[in-house]
């Protein structure tokens, strides 16, 4: 639409008149405070807040709400765009310093051993259950199987994490070569074989953890799975009569890598109910919730899992009696109880 | 208000970009850009470039330090490769929590190109979240990446079991593609987004205190802020022969569109331009806070002010 408009302006330039702008008079006046804010910004960007006198460091937080105010202001009196914008990015920028993670790598991972990880995990106890259930679950249908037919062994554990056990194992072949073998010497197990059981096993907790995202069925699937795989594993040996050592074989790393095991387990389980039950926020926002919550659990998993590794690839052959076995696997038992059930509460006087 | 900056960006830059308003403690909303699965990607190749490049150089020197203690204990090949393996792991762990933590949400390749990690609320970035969203990051990209690399070596049944296991992992790989603000699993379990930071100069007032041409308000009630703004981005522009050749053409047709009596010479073209740009935003801006806005020149006057 266009509106018609009266023609008659004087053709010739005027003599110079004075215009004021409420928006420009604004910008005068402010314009001292928005520069200082953004070269502490860039200096805190650049080299680290760390390097902010104390004295600045007071100003930033106030300079960073006034550029606040100043944009609300701007955008209701102000039609400038690059003023606009220019405001926009540099309150964006403060609120990135004002507002950032202030603790480095070694400070946070001192908190989390201390307070984050058996916090988490004491909340997510009920997980923690449901993902006991399972792997009990996989592990009594496992022994019922392989112990009515052994022929299920090879059909549950595949061929290479066999490691030549079967049907066809005889007694005396478990005693030498698997409960009972000789310890082949630091590098091979401490470096090779720790580190090989750790990969693998991190690698497990890791997808059980994740799975958890698609509903927990993955998860709950995998735990079963463990368990069915121990299950027929203990039956084989129980018809060798050999029920006491493989439980001490198994007690030393054991402890610690079926409690990580299943807290990926539960972890996951808990990204599953936050998905699946969101309660009264959206599925979303439940997620973000909760998923650090989980994640905390699978981190703090994986230094169960290296634990774990340690002690099955160095020491379980060093250690080469049944009773000193279970006394390590039960220490370390009792030290993850005590640290999950203790660890990071507040002191009550 | 920001509808006109979102259709001048438009205008100018020919596309729009992803963008989303996140709200400051302080309550006042600001509006980030989302970064594009393509910056995402670039960012974290050149990730993988400094990690691997760490990587060689802490292995070179270890191997220096350590290499005849290998070869004393005889564990070979496999033993040194488990050991590489087992310290890449690592390494690539550190690395982005590390510099996510410190850099406030910036891992160097995401710095380089102007990416940054915030929550997606608004709040402040926890170190849980980062240590989620990294710790993901293992599924989503090295497992998928792993198993297709193992795929040569399997033999056949395993390698279509692999490559199975591979695809379904690779569509949580592909999740940013799939929704509008490009989160993969790790965000979406961190309540985080990855957005592009642009750095603005803010550039001399275009506004002159003195004017030499006069506008009736009927003139200046022809244009919107839209077209103020997008006239300020010509004003802004550097000079030159093509720069010269828009002014005149633009100034003709304001000229034709107000019925400017006298045609205006062309030293003055910007000059004209410049005041007429002074007198229209003074004109909208008061509108603004008398509660008229104006958004382009298509409004319509509103009953109640119509004269």
């Amino acid at each position: 639409m266009t509106v018609p408009l009266a023609a008659g302006q004087p053709p010739e330039l005027l003599p110079p008149a004075a215009i004021a702008l409420k928006s420009s008079e604004f910008r005068r006046g402010r314009e001292a405070s928005w520069r200082d804010l953004e070269g502490l910004i860039a200096r805190a960007e650049k080299r680290g807040i760390a390097t902010l006198s104390a004295a600045e460091l007071e100003r930033l937080p106030l300079l960073y709400r006034a550029a606040l105010s100043s944009l609300s202001v701007a955008r209701s009196i102000a039609l400038d765009r690059n003023l606009l914008l220019y405001l926009e990015s540099l309150a964006f920028r403060a609120f990135l310093v004002v507002y950032g993670p202030r603790i480095g790598f070694l400070e946070g991972a001192a908190d989390f051993l201390r307070r984050g990880f058996p916090a988490a995990v004491r909340a997510a106890r009920w997980h923690l259950l449901l993902a006991l259930l399972a792997t009990l679950a996989g592990l009594a249908a496992g022994y019922m199987l392989v112990d009515a037919d052994e022929s299920w062994f090879s059909a549950v554990i595949p061929a290479e994490l066999a490691g030549g056990r079967g049907p066809a194992s005889t007694r005396q072949q478990l005693l030498d070569t698997e409960i009972f073998q000789p310890w082949p010497g630091p590098a091979q197990s401490f470096a090779l074989m720790a580190n090989f059981l750790f990969s693998h096993n991190t690698l497990v907790g890791l997808i059980a953890f994740a799975l958890g995202f698609a509903a927990g069925v993955p998860t709950l699937l995998l735990l079963i799975y463990q368990g069915l795989s121990l299950g027929a594993f203990l039956a084989l040996h129980a018809h060798r009569g050999l029920t006491v050592e493989v439980l001490g074989w198994l007690s030393i790393h054991g402890v610690s890598e079926l409690t990580a095991v299943m807290l990926c387990g539960a972890a996951g389980l808990v990204l599953a109910d936050k998905v699946l039950f969101p309660g009264r926020y959206s599925r979303l926002e439940s997620l973000a919730l909760y998923g650090r919550q989980a994640a905390q659990i699978a981190i703090g998993a994986m230094i169960l899992f290296f634990v774990a590794g340690i002690l099955e690839g160095g020491f379980r052959q060093l250690v080469a009696s049944t009773p000193w076995r279970f006394a390590i696997g039960g220490a370390t038992g009792a030290f993850w109880l005590a640290y999950f059930l203790s660890g990071g509460r507040e002191r009550r006087s | 208000m920001t509808a006109v900056q979102d259709r001048v960006a438009e205008f100018l830059e020919g596309g729009r970009r992803n963008r989303r308003d996140i709200a400051t403690p302080e309550g006042v909303m600001l509006p980030v850009e989302i970064a594009s699965v393509g910056e995402r990607v670039v960012a974290f190749v050149l990730d993988l470039v400094f990690w691997f490049g760490a990587s060689l150089i802490i292995f070179l020197l270890l191997f220096l330090m350590l290499g005849p203690l290998l070869r004393l204990s005889g564990g070979g090949g496999t033993l040194v490769l488990g050991v590489l393996l087992f310290i890449g792991f690592l390494l690539r762990n550190f690395y982005f929590i590390h510099f996510e933590l410190v850099w406030r949400g910036a891992t160097p390749g995401k710095r380089l190109l102007g990416l940054r990690v915030i929550d997606r609320k608004g709040g402040p970035l926890l170190p849980s979240a980062v240590v989620a969203r990294n710790l993901t990051r293992e599924i989503e990209m090295f497992l998928p990446l792993g198993l297709l690399m193992s795929l040569k070596d399997a033999p056949g049944a395993a390698a279509w079991e692999s490559l199975s296991l591979g695809a379904w992992l690779l569509l949580f790989t592909a999740l940013p593609a799939f929704n509008r603000d490009r989160m993969r699993a790790g965000d979406f379990i961190a309540g985080t987004i990855v957005i592009a930071v642009p750095r603005r100069v803010l550039l001399a007032d275009l506004v002159d205190a003195t004017v030499h041409y006069a506008f009736t308000e009927r003139q200046l009630r022809a244009y919107g802020a839209f077209e103020l703004q997008i006239l300020e981005e010509l004003l802004r522009r550097p000079e030159g022969e093509d720069t010269r050749r828009v002014k005149r053409d633009v100034c003709d047709r304001i000229c034709r569109r107000i019925e400017w009596p006298s045609p205006v010479p062309d030293p003055e073209v910007t000059l004209f331009l410049r005041d007429f740009y002074t007198a229209e935003r003074a004109w909208l801006e008061r509108e603004q806070l008398f509660g008229k806005p104006r958004a382009d020149k298509h409004e319509r006057e509103k009953a109640g002010t119509a004269r």
